[in-house]
């Protein structure tokens, strides 16, 4: 029988040491994600007994705070919080998206970064607290960008973002989307509220969860012709914005009896039926038929290089932005690739790839990788962590971003342009831009809007996409909101 | 060279008498260890949870303290030989049982405030009933008490070789009886388990936890007489053993009765642990491999159909599986609520742990009963559970120990299988608790609140001791006044 007990032995031996494997295994590696699980009571506990950190604007204001309770614990507060939910998030029962999440180590301060002055507050008996993070968001470009996109979607069932980025750094100055959600609910403590209300917000169509300025692409329509006239200047260096170029009434598309013409069967300004015009005039116009030409002399290939350079088809990575890439696809039709060159057929962007567009376009061609924080301040008030401008790509020379910044310029100055109505002598300051009206679904009379901008066109300091869903013409729809976000920006920038 | 004394010498009863006093010696001072742990640990809950040290809890430490130096002084006069690190083990374990009901039971500055304010919105945090803590000493007392009554009554161990079949009938009720009685008396309130006789206005008992005991010994006593049959008769079947389909009795006999504890009272732990006692057993008795394949395949069959047939028990398969997923931890009745807050406060407790008193276990339901562990995980942090598992892991080997060392077969298979189930008594409750294996809920020897497994343990405690006493004992004194014969030592 001792052969057998020994056996045993052996067997029991086994037995313990899985047992204590898997409690190391438990207690030392898994810990710190079961910590985040869902329903840890005990860590939300702890968390409501530490003061999180605050989020403010580069200007200065809060937009998310915890406030103390009557009982000692803290509360999370977004004083304006539908504006600014898309750049928050919000922190509860479930933290989901947005700065709260993506900065949670800092703002609850357990991060590694804290770790000194958290050893210091406890030997000096001084309770734990998060770090403050600026961001690089202007409360008032916020506001204004998410008052115009309620303005002109509210009630309607559809969808807009709008992002403004400083052109030289990249720094994200607005980032609005519609409709929102308001973040002062979701912060709930309640697991059984949070979960109804979540589920509520999902289900709704479209879901105010989704931030359509960042995750929803829509047809950039005209404001494509950016990248169409980039290419071209690049492939002609010899061209200025002066050459004239072919621009009919109607476009034969090739090998198709389709044929391609202006928005309202038009001539494209003095052309005639089958004329030359400047390319800046059928620029400022938006003739689509002139840069559907341009579009199949260059070819799929080359607007695609050209696409992919300002940051098509991929995926920005923003600490805090959760991002979709916006689409060119190289059609092997040649009038699919005619109606690609006017933001047509399958192309697809986000209110931040057309924010990009023009920032590149007004910081000389050099494209700056956008950001949203801009410092991590301790609660000594130390700066744990700031950000540093960096150059994402150049898609073009400065001199083919400046032949395509006097074209958008002439959009906005010239008489005969599409964005006249917002001229330097009715705003007070000279704006370039480009409308864009897509028509998604042909002969629904319902079309998305965009409008792409940047300002002073001199010596810009904001560029702007705007992007509604169904709005109409850009012109009407979408550059008002554009202009009000530079006039809010320059003004609490003091440069208005 | 001279030569060294020679320990159990014929002719030197002094030497003997000095060995057992030695061993006690050292089983005094592990004892007074194990106290001292417990009063510090006493100490500490108080410190953290009301900010004061002295209170109520000093009458318990002296209590304790009492109640050790009785099982000590009872094993020095009726199991002088015994082995010395069996009671002071098992002491720490209940004490540090005592000290965590204690713990569970106040409502302090930050480990259990009572409510808990969170955002505005007050949770309730349950607290153990008022007198959990007294009712704990109490069980300690009766089990102590029935420790010593049985190294005063049982001096020889042999002697419950004689009522092998009456043990194994009582374990039989005992284990069948919470199946035919009503929900109202059985069922464990708040589970579908039916492991329990309720006494209106006293409390309840888990008979099988005192089935386990009786039929230990029942199978020592069985298998001893049929284990010739049982290791040998058979024929070679791709190079395996088979036993006759005759022997196979007795085992289709047991597993019969695991399965009918696994239907009717929804209880696989138990069941588990039954199953592997006898195999465990079986094995021990007979050295055959066949044994354990016919046994564990026959219980892992059975509680596959049983999984199959039962949802409740399926219920247990995917929420050791996908314990985070929604449909188990937020839809309907969370059933791996429980699990994952256990979970979670082990993940809280990290290395060190968060300190007596200053975790958080009042989130995870039952904590002081099935996931008792999960609170001493989150407390103690991985320092304490290795301890734990460390403390359990030396009875379970004094057990083995004792069990190669006894010569007659019944208590060699006593000592043996005894230890195997305390063994897998921790692996399943311990292994369950961690998502090693499905959760089965059993109570963790002397940590879980409750009666009827506190004293079953001091029992099987009891048990063991005698055991090592008869083991480590000296041959018989030769009487040399008569100079005829003289036993002669044959080391």
């Amino acid at each position: 029988m001792n052969r057998a007990l020994k056996r045993i032995s052996i067997a029991v031996l086994v037995m313990f040491l899985a047992l204590m494997i898997n409690a190391n295994y438990l207690q030392a590696v898994e810990a710190p994600s079961l910590a985040n699980g869902l329903y840890n009571g005990r860590t939300l506990a702890e968390q409501a007994q530490v003061q999180r950190g605050s989020i403010v604007t580069s200007d200065g204001v809060t937009i998310a705070e915890s406030k103390q309770l009557s009982d000692g614990s803290y509360q999370r507060e977004y004083p304006d919080g539908a504006a600014f939910a898309p750049v928050t998030g919000f922190e509860g029962v479930n933290g989901d998206g947005g700065m709260e999440q993506a900065e949670d180590s800092v703002l609850s301060g357990s991060g590694s970064q804290l770790a000194f002055r958290n050893f210091i507050d406890m030997v000096t008996n001084k309770p734990q607290k998060g770090a403050t993070v600026q961001l690089t968001i202007n409360a008032k470009a916020q506001e204004a960008a998410y008052n115009g996109l309620a303005g002109q979607l509210s009630g309607t069932g559809r969808v807009g973002g709008v992002v403004a980025l400083d052109p030289s750094t990249g720094a994200i100055l607005a980032m609005a989307s519609y409709p929102s959600y308001n973040p002062n609910q979701l912060a709930t403590a309640d697991g059984t509220e949070f979960n109804k209300l979540d589920k509520q917000l999902i289900d709704e169509s479209p879901s105010p969860l989704t931030d359509n300025a960042t995750q929803t692409t829509l047809p950039p329509g005209s404001t494509f012709k950016l990248i169409t006239s980039a290419a071209y200047f690049t492939q002609n260096p010899a061209d200025t914005p002066n050459t004239e170029v072919y621009s009919p009434d109607v476009l034969t598309l090739p090998q198709s009896t389709d044929v391609l013409h202006n928005d309202a069967d038009e001539a494209c300004g003095s052309a005639g039926a089958n004329g030359d015009v400047p390319i800046i005039d059928a620029f400022a116009m938006s003739c689509d038929t002139t840069f559907a030409n341009i579009g199949l002399d260059l070819g799929g290939t080359t607007l695609n290089s050209m696409a992919e350079k300002f940051g098509f088809n991929y995926t920005p990575s923003i600490t805090g932005v959760t991002t979709t890439s916006s689409n060119y696809t190289v059609s092997s039709s040649p009038p699919l690739t005619a109606y690609t060159a006017i933001g047509q057929w399958d192309d697809t962007a986000s209110p931040l790839q057309e924010a990009m567009d023009a920032a590149a376009i007004a910081n000389n061609g050099v494209l700056m990788k956008p950001y949203l924080v801009q410092q991590v301040t301790a609660s000594d008030l130390s700066v744990v962590q700031s950000t540093q401008p960096a150059e994402m790509s150049q898609p073009v020379s400065s001199s083919v971003a400046n032949d395509v910044k006097q074209m958008m310029i002439a959009v906005v100055q010239q008489p005969d342009g599409t964005g006249y109505a917002f001229n330097q002598g009715v705003e007070g300051v000279e704006i370039a831009g480009k409308t864009g009206t897509a028509q998604t679904i042909v002969g629904s009379g319902v079309d998305d809007a965009a409008f792409v901008a940047f300002a002073p066109a001199t010596h810009p300091t904001i560029a702007v996409g705007v992007m509604l869903q169904g709005a109409g013409y850009g012109a009407a729809a979408a550059a008002p909101i554009a202009v009000n976000v530079i006039k809010a920006y320059l003004a609490s920038a003091g440069q208005g | 060279m001279p030569p060294a004394a020679l320990p159990n010498q014929p002719g030197q009863p002094q030497d003997e008498e000095a060995a057992a006093a030695g061993r006690r010696r050292s089983e005094l001072t592990m004892l007074a260890f194990a106290v001292g742990v417990v009063a510090f640990a006493y100490i500490n809950v108080g410190l953290s949870m009301k900010g004061q040290s002295p209170g109520t809890f000093v009458a318990y430490i002296i209590l304790f303290a009492v109640i050790s130096g009785a099982a000590h002084l009872a094993v020095r006069r009726w199991a002088p030989y015994a082995d010395p690190l069996f009671v002071p083990l098992a002491m720490l374990l209940n004490g540090l049982g005592l000290v965590f009901i204690y713990r569970l039971n106040q409502a302090g500055v930050k480990g259990n405030p009572g409510n808990y304010n969170l955002a505005g919105k007050t949770i309730p945090i349950p607290t153990l009933a008022a007198d959990s803590t007294t009712m704990q000493f109490v069980f300690t007392v009766i089990g102590i008490g029935l420790f010593v009554a049985f190294l005063v009554f049982i001096k020889e161990p042999r002697v419950l070789q004689r009522y092998t079949y009456l043990f194994g009938l009582i374990g039989v009720v005992l284990f069948g009886l919470p199946a035919v009685l009503p929900d109202s008396l059985s069922e464990v309130p708040g589970t579908t388990a039916k492991v329990q006789i309720a006494i209106p206005g006293l409390g309840s008992v888990q008979p099988e936890e005192f089935a386990k005991i009786f039929l230990a010994v029942s199978f020592a006593g069985y298998l001893v007489m049929k284990r010739d049959v049982l290791s040998l008769a058979g024929k070679r079947v791709l190079g395996v053993d088979l036993p006759r389909g005759r022997d196979m009795g007795p085992i289709l006999v047991m597993w019969v009765i695991s399965m009918l504890v696994l239907v009717f009272e929804s209880d696989i732990g138990t069941s588990a642990v039954f199953m592997g006692l006898f195999v465990g057993m079986i094995y021990i008795a007979t050295g055959r491999n066949s044994w354990l394949l016919i046994g564990f395949g026959m219980f892992v069959v059975g509680a596959v159909i049983a999984g199959a047939l039962i949802s409740h028990i399926a219920a247990r398969f995917s929420t050791w599986l996908h314990p985070f997923s929604v449909a188990n931890l937020v839809d309907g009745a969370q059933p791996s609520y429980q699990l994952v807050q256990g979970l979670y406060g082990m993940a809280s407790g990290g290395v060190l742990g968060r300190g007596l008193g200053n975790g958080q276990p009042f989130w995870t339901p039952l904590v002081q009963n099935d996931l008792v562990f999960t609170g001493f995980g989150e407390e103690l942090g991985l320092t304490g559970v290795m301890a734990l598992l460390l403390i359990y892991g030396l009875i379970v080997q004094r057990g083995l120990r004792t069990a190669l060392m006894i010569k007659d077969p019944f208590s060699k298979l006593l000592a043996g299988g005894l230890s195997f189930m305390l063994a897998l008594q921790v692996f399943v409750i311990v292994g369950g608790v961690t998502r090693l294996i499905p959760l089965a809920g059993i109570p963790t020897p002397w940590l879980s609140q409750g009666g009827s497994n506190l004293i079953a343990s001091w029992v099987m405690i009891g048990i063991l001791v005698r055991l090592s006493d008869m083991a480590r004992r000296p041959a018989p004194k030769p009487i040399q006044d008569e100079g005829l014969t003289q036993v002669v030592s044959l080391k």
